[in-house]
């Protein structure tokens, strides 16, 4: 029932894992030079977030004022609704293979590849968002002579906040856990204690699993509490 | 209870509803719903609860098949106490008919309304007769059976509502403002339609409504509420409009009492006046020769079965002929079965001086006019005709 | 930046396989089609097409457990929670941090009790499920109308009658919607397989610690993307057939 665990790989413990994170450690594979530790842990880790927040800021320029656009006007739904389905089939290790193999590897062509990923859930959410907010208010406001810029920003978008932040929340989680294989294409993130275990060991390995799992909750808990900074204190109030 | 065998046209049994010193108190609330509620409605009697909105009349109603459940005190059904039954089986024989209708979206409509059949076991031959039986009985299209309450519209789904309600031939009826989400129209036709059903089958029907006229119409007996469940009168719809028991009822039944005794009679319970039928196609001379002593002075066209299709004017009289189209149009058409006050009310709407009446089958039964109610408002007859609607169940 | 720092290269270095897979040499006569970076090599997919059954096979089985596994449970949670309204939130939050853990992660995270390998892949899978299946659920359940509810509790259904006849069914388009996602995004995911030797088409993606090229890229990738597509297509046609008085109101 239990994996065989390939030699030499001894069984791994978290109290292992924690002593990698804290402490460099020796390995059999560098021949003499030291892996692990609170400041290799810390490089990685602001790369891989560097990589994500980049790749979150290009996807949402590409895909909010689309989203909210297309929401706003009512059409485009087969684009929004269906690049957010065909977005999901996008197969993770196959997009960042392809984008080494064909484009090459480095920073940039990681951002693009994981920006590709954030795209659809940011327009999708972003165009859903808007059509679903009450035409009342918009009605109003546009009847008040507000321009539609002007409906979209100040009336459809707060109240389509939940939505929105939703589709980014999405699509962060999708991005920080590509840039997790990030390695695989030439920029180092945590990423590397998992792939490159017979350098890392196994208690890299379950560090590595360990830290990402908590930069991921980490990331999640903090745009969530974005969100609710961000939510009018009306729709919170409808909404309990 | 086993479930009684069905005839064609017969119904099982009603029962009788008591309410003995019922009670419901909802945590939170200082006050009870309902404050020890003592009701009798008598078998195949239509019992309306109805008051001001929160009176508690709803809950009265839900007391009988336990959707809310008792405090304190009892209600029995034919003797026997609700509290004795599993409440799923006691509701299975008691029909329920809420404002909302509350079809399922998902089942058509034969299967709608052989839902308690199922229940209970029936086989698939009878559950499907029963269901063809019911749909005829509430006025709808055999074929509307294979379709889905989707495609039906407000009307019709109360009806198969309706249908359902009755399925398993059930002693007891609740009806929550069964027509309350139906458009103002259609609810006359239904309300008409139901009394014409009630006169057939006779069930026990607690029907609750915040509609003091539809209370008059509908009821044999009416139990007028205020808050927390309290009978203020219990009476028939005459004796409330003519002897209210105290000024919360009078104010409840409103100003209008005089008119609002209409309600108590119907439009066959006049004689009516003959207008000159006149037929398509006929030589104008006969229909000039009929219009000279007539009681009604203009001609109404029917077609060949005696069914109203407009009134005709001097303009169609200068032809040969009759024409096949009248200059005036029918205006509103009214049925023998409608109440006084409905009738008015048509009549008034249609701005016409006169009104064509028809029969059941859509054939001209005669004319009324404001002039013809006036006139038998004031006679004897009328009268005595009050004082009867008063004892008499309808 | 390119590649990351000194000190963060040295165990690539040292590793030293790793340095040829990343940088694909350009076009040459001398070598094989599938050692340049030619999009597509006819040839090679000619020759080599039938080694992508196995891994196909695999792949269609990993994500065919999980979905399963995780279907029934998010399935019988969100039953539980929509009688015992308290349940609703910790579960959502239990829930959607299995969600937000990254699968790859998830893989190792179970190091410790089921190793590597197949069992740890779809236990993390099925993880993943959970929240997406649960949520729509729920609010499939909580959408149906409150009077057909009330019609079917005063008719005498009992609550597991109304659950089973009238709720389900009723809940059954935002059910499957669920599950699409599901299947679509575990199908996705499961290319991450081969890191925790778990298998499936991700082996076509990486394999022996290098990415593989293009031509095999590409035709896993295509694989992979039709797999998740024909999933969405036949669940959606599912969804249609349990629910004939959908397509009745609209026609």
């Amino acid at each position: 029932m239990t994996g065989a665990l390939l030699p030499p790989l001894v069984p791994a413990s978290f109290g292992g894992a924690v002593e990698f994170i804290l402490e460099p450690q020796s390995s059999s594979v560098t021949g003499g030079a030291k892996v692990g530790g609170l400041d290799q842990v810390l490089e990685l880790t602001v790369n891989q977030l560097e990589l994500t927040l980049l790749a979150l800021a290009v996807s949402m320029l590409v895909a909010l004022p689309l989203g909210l656009y297309l929401g706003h006007r009512g059409t485009g739904e087969l684009l929004a609704i269906g690049l957010g389905n065909a977005g999901r089939a996008i197969p993770e290790l196959g997009l960042i293979a392809f984008m080494a193999a064909a484009i090459g590897v480095g920073w940039r062509n990681i951002v693009i590849a994981l920006a590709v990923l954030g795209v659809p859930p940011i327009l999708t959410n972003a165009f859903v968002g808007i059509r679903q907010v009450d035409r009342a208010p918009v009605d109003a406001a546009r009847g008040m002579g507000m321009s539609e810029l002007a409906i979209l920003l100040r009336v459809e978008l707060p109240l389509a906040i939940p939505t929105v932040m939703a589709g980014i929340r999405g699509a962060t989680i999708a991005i920080v856990a590509t840039a997790t294989i990030a390695p695989l294409a030439g920029v180092l993130t945590l990423g590397d204690f998992i792939i490159n275990r017979n350098v890392y060991g196994p208690d890299g390995l379950l560090a590595g699993a360990i830290l990402v799992a908590l930069l991921a909750l980490a990331l999640e808990f903090a745009l969530a509490a974005l969100q609710r900074a961000l939510t009018s204190k009306g729709l919170k109030v409808s909404a309990a | 209870m086993p479930s009684p065998e069905v005839t064609s046209q017969g119904s099982s049994d009603a029962s009788a509803v008591r309410y003995e010193r019922a009670t419901k108190r909802y945590e939170g609330s200082a006050e009870p719903a309902v404050d020890e509620l003592d009701l009798e409605v008598a078998a195949g009697e239509v019992c309306v609860l109805v008051g001001p909105s929160g009176c508690g009349k709803t809950t009265a109603m839900r007391l009988v098949n336990r959707t809310v459940e008792l405090s304190a005190g009892d209600v029995k059904i034919g003797g026997s106490s609700v509290r004795e039954r599993d409440p799923a089986r006691l509701r299975r024989e008691i029909g329920y008919v809420i404002q909302q209708i509350g079809l399922f979206p998902h089942r058509t409509i034969a299967e709608n309304v052989g839902t308690v059949p199922r229940l209970l076991g029936w086989g698939r031959e009878r559950i499907d007769a029963r269901s063809e039986e019911l749909l005829e009985l509430v006025g709808l299209e055999p074929e509307l059976a294979g379709r889905y309450p989707a495609q039906l519209s407000g009307g019709q789904q109360q009806r198969v509502g309706v249908a359902r309600a009755l399925a398993a031939d059930p002693p007891v009826m609740l009806m929550d403002e069964p027509f309350g989400a139906i458009d103002p129209i259609n609810r006359e036709r239904l309300q008409n339609e139901f009394l014409r059903l009630q006169a057939e089958i006779r069930k026990t029907v607690l029907f609750v409504t915040h509609d003091i006229d539809e209370a008059i119409k509908m009821g044999d007996r009416i139990a007028v509420m205020r808050r927390g469940g309290r009978v203020a009168q219990y009476a028939t719809p005459a004796e409330l409009l003519m002897d209210p028991a105290d000024e919360f009822v009078e104010d409840f039944v409103g100003a209008d009492r005089a008119l609002k005794r209409l309600a108590l009679m119907r439009v066959a319970d006049i004689d009516l006046w003959e207008a000159p039928l006149a037929f398509v196609g006929q030589a104008t001379a006969e229909v000039r020769a009929k219009l000279a002593g007539a009681e009604v002075p203009y001609p109404l066209l029917v077609d060949s079965e005696r069914r109203p299709l407009g009134w005709l004017s001097e303009r169609d009289l200068a032809a040969e002929t009759v024409p096949a189209r009248p200059d005036s149009p029918l205006g509103p058409l009214l049925d023998r079965d409608d109440v006084m006050r409905d009738a008015l009310a048509d009549l008034l709407q249609g701005e016409a001086q006169y009104a064509a009446v028809a029969d059941r089958e859509g054939r001209i039964a005669g004319v009324l006019s404001i002039e013809i109610i006036s006139e038998f408002l004031g006679s004897p007859a009328a009268k005595a005709e009050e004082r009867g609607a008063a004892e008499r169940p309808r | 930046m390119s590649v990351a720092g000194p000190l963060a290269s040295l165990p690539l270095a040292a590793a030293g396989e790793v340095g040829e897979g990343f940088f694909k040499e350009r076009s040459s006569d001398t070598l094989p089609c599938q050692a340049t970076d030619k999009l597509f090599c006819f040839d090679w997919a000619k020759e080599n097409i039938g080694s992508f059954g196995t891994p196909t096979l695999q792949h269609l089985e990993l994500v065919a457990i999980s979905v399963a596994a995780g279907f029934a449970i998010a399935f019988a949670l969100a039953l539980l929670a929509h009688r015992r309204r308290w349940l609703q939130p910790p579960l959502l939050a239990a829930t959607g941090v299995l969600y937000t853990v990254p699968s790859i992660a998830f893989f190792f995270l179970l190091l410790p009790i089921t190793g590597l390998g197949r069992d740890s892949v779809i236990i993390a899978l099925s993880a993943y499920t959970l929240q997406i299946i649960y949520r729509n659920t729920l609010a499939g359940l909580a959408n149906v109308p409150d009077s057909v509810r009330d019609a079917a509790r005063g008719m005498g259904l009992t609550e597991r009658q109304i659950l089973w006849r009238v709720e389900l069914p009723l809940a059954t388009p935002e059910i499957v919607a669920g599950l699409r996602i599901a299947t679509v995004s575990t199908v996705a995911i499961a290319t991450l397989a081969v890191l925790a030797s778990g298998g499936g088409l991700g082996v076509k993606f990486y394999t022996g610690g290098n990415l593989t090229f293009l031509t095999s890229i590409v035709i896993a990738g295509a694989i992979a993307i039709a797999m998740a597509l024909a999933f969405d297509v036949v669940l959606l046609g599912i969804q249609r057939l349990l629910t004939p008085w959908r397509r009745a109101a609209s026609g």
